[in-house]
């Protein structure tokens, strides 16, 4: 409304009089010295920061160039054809054991009763037998000596078999599968039991046959789903059979292509030894060593002909094999035995024709597949942001891909969040608002003290605490209904979400109670003075002016979260894998693999230098930017709704 | 102590014979103070001698203040002792709103400042919200510069809206006194002005108690004025009268200016 008078400058003579009659130190002035020391101080963190960065960056730079190699070899050699079939093909495998489960599942309430019977008879025959073992092991060495020894020398270990053996079977403890004239007729078989005689006591062989009869019986009874079981297993085995003999040809071409440029490595080396060398014996040698290294690029044009000549060979099985795929998606019967089994006939039925899809997808790629087709960099790019596999040390093929430990990095760190912030900021609440001056004393402390946990120890009680509390929870009948459960993997992404929640609380509540102490009390007197309870004054006043300390908080506790190496690579799992989000929010019980956990675990095993080296850079820069962002949103977040100073 | 209200006006606060203590130390002797309906009404004095102490009485904000207490006496507001085991203290400062000496509008819109009285007594109906909020704003003579800006930020106000807006905010649940503690004594000469315009009209339906350490603005403002000298009410009595012709020496040498 009203300008408030513009500050008068000050004249400059007036400096000039206070400048004057000022000491010195060795020609500078000391207030000049005091301040170069400040600011030489926060000029090392920055610089620091700024070497990380161009380190950081400097060792990742490379990667792009080096897996464009990579994968330049890869569709040159030809691997990248043979995974047009094979990726798609891996599936079958699983679709398969899923069929195999269901027989399983299916025949097997109705051979239990049979099954169970056998093996405790075969069981009880075990234990005599270990029971015996002391008498038993010198006859048998006894029975192997050649030639074989005198009846005299065999009859007192003959004796001591019959005893030992006799008092293992009366002791026996026959399982109430068997009746009481079936446990004497075992005891009394199995007291005869001697090492001389191999066959089978009678009542065993009685067992088996029963068993066979009614496993027999049972397949019968589920014949179609047997037969369309084997019929799935067998369907890709024409179609294996050309690919791994494709496979095993390009795999010759990309070792003699890695061979050749590793070779051609050391001679670069060798020849800038050379020519840096100033001895003329020793540069000679040096070049002689370098030229005996020369070896010539694989003929990648040659070497796939024979790949490319059994092309219409390899499309007509895979053909074929769709066709079989989905003859069997229809074939299938609709019922198992069990609810298990139906329910997984479904989920094959409705699987099988994606699948068969997925591979005649294939055949358009196979016919158009050319090797010399360049790999450009924004392929390559895409095959790090966006590739959906991290595959390392294999024997085909690396995959560099870091969506998998993203999703990982990402989800554990959205489970901590959730977690730590109605912990933290409700706790901050209590403690600013309501708490008395000694429950401050407590809880202040108490929760401090949660950050002098060193993260191996709260890693090693995930593992040995966390983990099995989980499962047994998820296993109690009534919980059933929440998704996940019950949950298979002891180490997952939940069981490392809480224990991160644990590890931010400190730092959440820290700062979320420093923005609620900086509300001005101006406005607590007003709420006050306008008749406001208290319970009125904290959540209509303090926390609405609080609340962008409090986003900064569990911004900054994201941060925190997402750089957590140790509990993570102790406790999420460390399956490489983007976790299969088809089953809702059950999917955060299953492992995963982070962004720190797979720099920790992979760096100090890998060669400097090489692709994997230097895709672990990258992560690492990835890791830096996040870090930088999620920080930088903090402090946006405080600047935009800072509140003035009380 | 010489008074000079006038009996047939029944007032609205009463303090009678009261002494008020942080702890040991006695801030307040013996006060005895009737003000009336309708008018307003200054307190003086050196600084430290008690007048915020005896404002915040009528209101009880000294609650908070561990320690202190009314060590003898009683406050009545409407007839009726504020520290009866009855009284309910959201119902007091309905009655008794407060401004202070610092602008101190909440960090939300213009609309939610004023509307905060309101809410905190439980008004759900946005249509009467709605109208107290036109009315405290008209009161406060800030209808017509932000009627077209309710929902902008509050902190982006001058500091004398602020004020004003602090002002509208205790007089939208209509309070039957206002006490205000130096409300300008932040604000510049012009913004000073408006606030001191809006006091008078403000008499027109509330008593007013103003804190002030000016003069001149207890003259322009005030119907009485009271004069606190080391915790003990010196003089009270009509504004006019007591500038003319103070009765008390303590009085005559403060208002002089020769006061030691
Ligand atoms: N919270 C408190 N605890 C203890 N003593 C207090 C407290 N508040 C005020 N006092 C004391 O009570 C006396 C009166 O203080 P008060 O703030 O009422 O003076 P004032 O007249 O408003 O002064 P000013 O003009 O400077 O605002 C002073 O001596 C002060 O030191
Ligand atoms: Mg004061």
């Amino acid at each position: 409304m009203v300008d408030t008078p513009a500050p008068i400058e000050r004249p400059p003579l007036r400096d000039l009089i206070l400048r004057k009659g000022k000491r010195t130190i060795v020609g500078a002035d000391p207030q000049g010295l005091i301040r170069g020391f400040f600011a030489a101080n926060s000029s090392v963190t920055i610089i620091v920061l700024a070497l990380i960065m161009i380190f950081l960056l400097k060792e990742g730079a490379g990667f792009l160039g080096t897996y464009k190699h990579e994968l330049e070899i890869y569709r040159r050699a030809g691997l990248e054809f043979c995974d047009i079939v094979d990726r798609p093909l891996s599936e079958q495998q699983e679709l398969s054991s899923k069929l195999r489960r269901a027989v399983t599942t299916s025949v097997d309430p109705i051979i239990q009763g049979v099954r169970a019977r056998r093996d405790a008879a075969f069981l009880l025959k075990r234990e005599v037998e270990e029971q015996t073992k002391l008498a038993r092991e010198p006859l048998a060495a006894a029975l192997e000596k050649e030639p074989a020894p005198a009846a005299t020398e065999l009859d007192p270990l003959r004796q001591q078999v019959a005893a030992a053996t006799q008092q293992a079977a009366a002791k026996m403890n026959v399982p109430d599968v068997f009746t009481a004239d079936e446990a004497k007729r075992l005891r009394d078989e199995f007291a005869k039991l001697t090492p001389e005689v191999s066959d089978l006591p009678p009542m065993l062989m009685e067992l088996s046959a029963a068993f066979t009869v009614k496993d027999k019986e049972a397949k019968q009874k589920f014949g179609p789903l047997v037969d369309a079981s084997d019929e799935l297993e067998e369907a890709p085995e024409e179609l294996r059979g050309v690919l791994d003999e494709l496979k095993e040809e390009v795999l010759a071409t990309k070792e003699a292509a890695t061979t050749h440029f590793t070779l051609e490595e050391g001679r670069q080396k060798l020849l800038k030894a050379a020519s840096k060398a100033k001895d003329p014996q020793e540069k000679e040698d040096l070049i002689k060593e370098a030229d005996a290294s020369k070896t010539d690029e694989p003929n990648y044009e040659e070497s796939i002909k024979p790949v490319l000549e059994r092309r219409e060979e390899l499309i007509g099985k895979v053909v074929a094999y769709a066709a079989a795929a989905d003859a069997a998606a229809v074939n299938l019967p609709k019922e198992g035995g069990t609810a298990e089994a139906t329910q997984l006939l479904t989920e094959v039925r409705a699987a099988l024709p994606l699948h068969a899809k997925a591979l005649r997808d294939g055949v358009e790629s196979l016919r158009t597949w050319k090797q010399d087709k360049p790999v450009s960099i924004f392929t390559v790019i895409g095959a790090f942001f966006f590739g959906t596999s991290w595959l390392t040390n294999s024997s085909w093929q690396d995959f560099f891909g870091f969506v998998p430990l993203l999703v990982g990095s990402v989800v554990i760190a959205l489970i901590a969040i959730v977690i730590a912030t109605p912990l933290s900021v409700a706790a901050a609440i209590y403690t600013n608002q309501f708490a008395s001056d000694r429950e401050k004393e407590i809880i202040k402390p108490v929760i401090e003290f949660i950050q002098a946990i060193p993260s191996v120890v709260l890693g090693f009680i995930g593992i040995s605490l966390v983990g099995d509390l989980i499962k047994e929870i998820s296993e109690v009948p009534w919980l059933g209904w929440l998704p996940g459960f019950p949950i298979q993997e002891r180490l997952n992404m939940f069981n490392a979400g809480c224990l991160l929640a644990l590890m931010a609380v400190p730092t959440m509540f820290s700062l979320a109670e420093d923005a609620l102490n900086n509300v001005p009390q101006a406005y607590i007197d007003a709420s006050d003075a306008l008749g406001a309870t208290k319970l009125q004054t904290v959540f209509r006043v303090i926390v609405p002016a609080g609340l962008s300390g409090i986003a900064a908080a569990i911004l900054l506790g994201l941060g925190r979260v997402i750089g957590e190496t140790m509990v993570v690579l102790l406790v999420a799992g460390n399956r490489i894998a983007i976790p299969d989000f088809s089953g809702g929010p059950g999917v955060i019980f299953q492992p995963a693999h982070t962004l720190t956990g797979i720099i920790a675990q992979e760096l100090g095993e890998v060669s400097r230098g090489s692709a994997h080296w230097q895709a672990l850079f990258m992560v690492g820069i990835v890791l830096f930017v996040i870090s930088l962002a999620v920080n930088g949103c903090a402090r946006a977040v405080v600047r935009r709704f800072e509140l003035p100073k009380a | 102590m010489p008074t000079d209200s006038n009996p047939a006006q029944p007032s609205i606060v009463e303090v009678k014979d009261m002494d008020f203590a942080y702890g040991s130390k006695t801030a307040l002797h013996g006060i005895n103070l009737e003000v009336e309906r309708k008018r307003v009404t200054a307190l003086i004095g050196p600084s430290g001698c008690g007048k915020s102490t005896l404002l915040r009485c009528i209101n009880r904000m000294n609650d908070r203040v561990t320690g202190a207490r009314i060590a003898k006496g009683e406050v009545r507001v409407k007839g009726k002792n504020i520290h009866d085991a009855d009284v309910d203290l959201t119902q007091l400062r309905k009655q008794v709103g407060m401004v202070f000496q610092k602008s101190n509008p909440f960090p939300k819109t213009i609309y939610e400042n004023v509307a905060y009285g309101l809410r905190v007594h439980g008004e759900k109906d946005g249509e009467v919200i709605h109208e107290a909020v036109e009315r405290a704003l008209t009161q406060a003579a800030l209808w017509d510069e932000l009627k077209d800006r309710l929902q902008a930020h509050a902190l982006g106000l001058s500091g004398g809206q602020q004020q004003r807006l602090c002002i509208a905010r205790a007089i939208a649940t209509q309070p039957d006194v206002l006490l205000m503690d130096e409300p300008c004594s932040a604000l510049d000469p012009i913004a000073t002005l408006k606030i001191e315009e809006l006091i008078h009209q403000l008499a027109r339906d509330y008593t007013v108690i103003i804190v002030t350490h000016n003069m001149q603005q207890a003259v322009r403002v005030s119907d009485y004025t009271a004069f606190l000298h080391l915790g003990k009410l010196i003089e009270f009595g009509e504004t006019e009268r007591m500038f003319d012709r103070p009765k008390e020496k303590l009085t005559e040498s403060y208002l002089r200016g020769t006061f030691s």
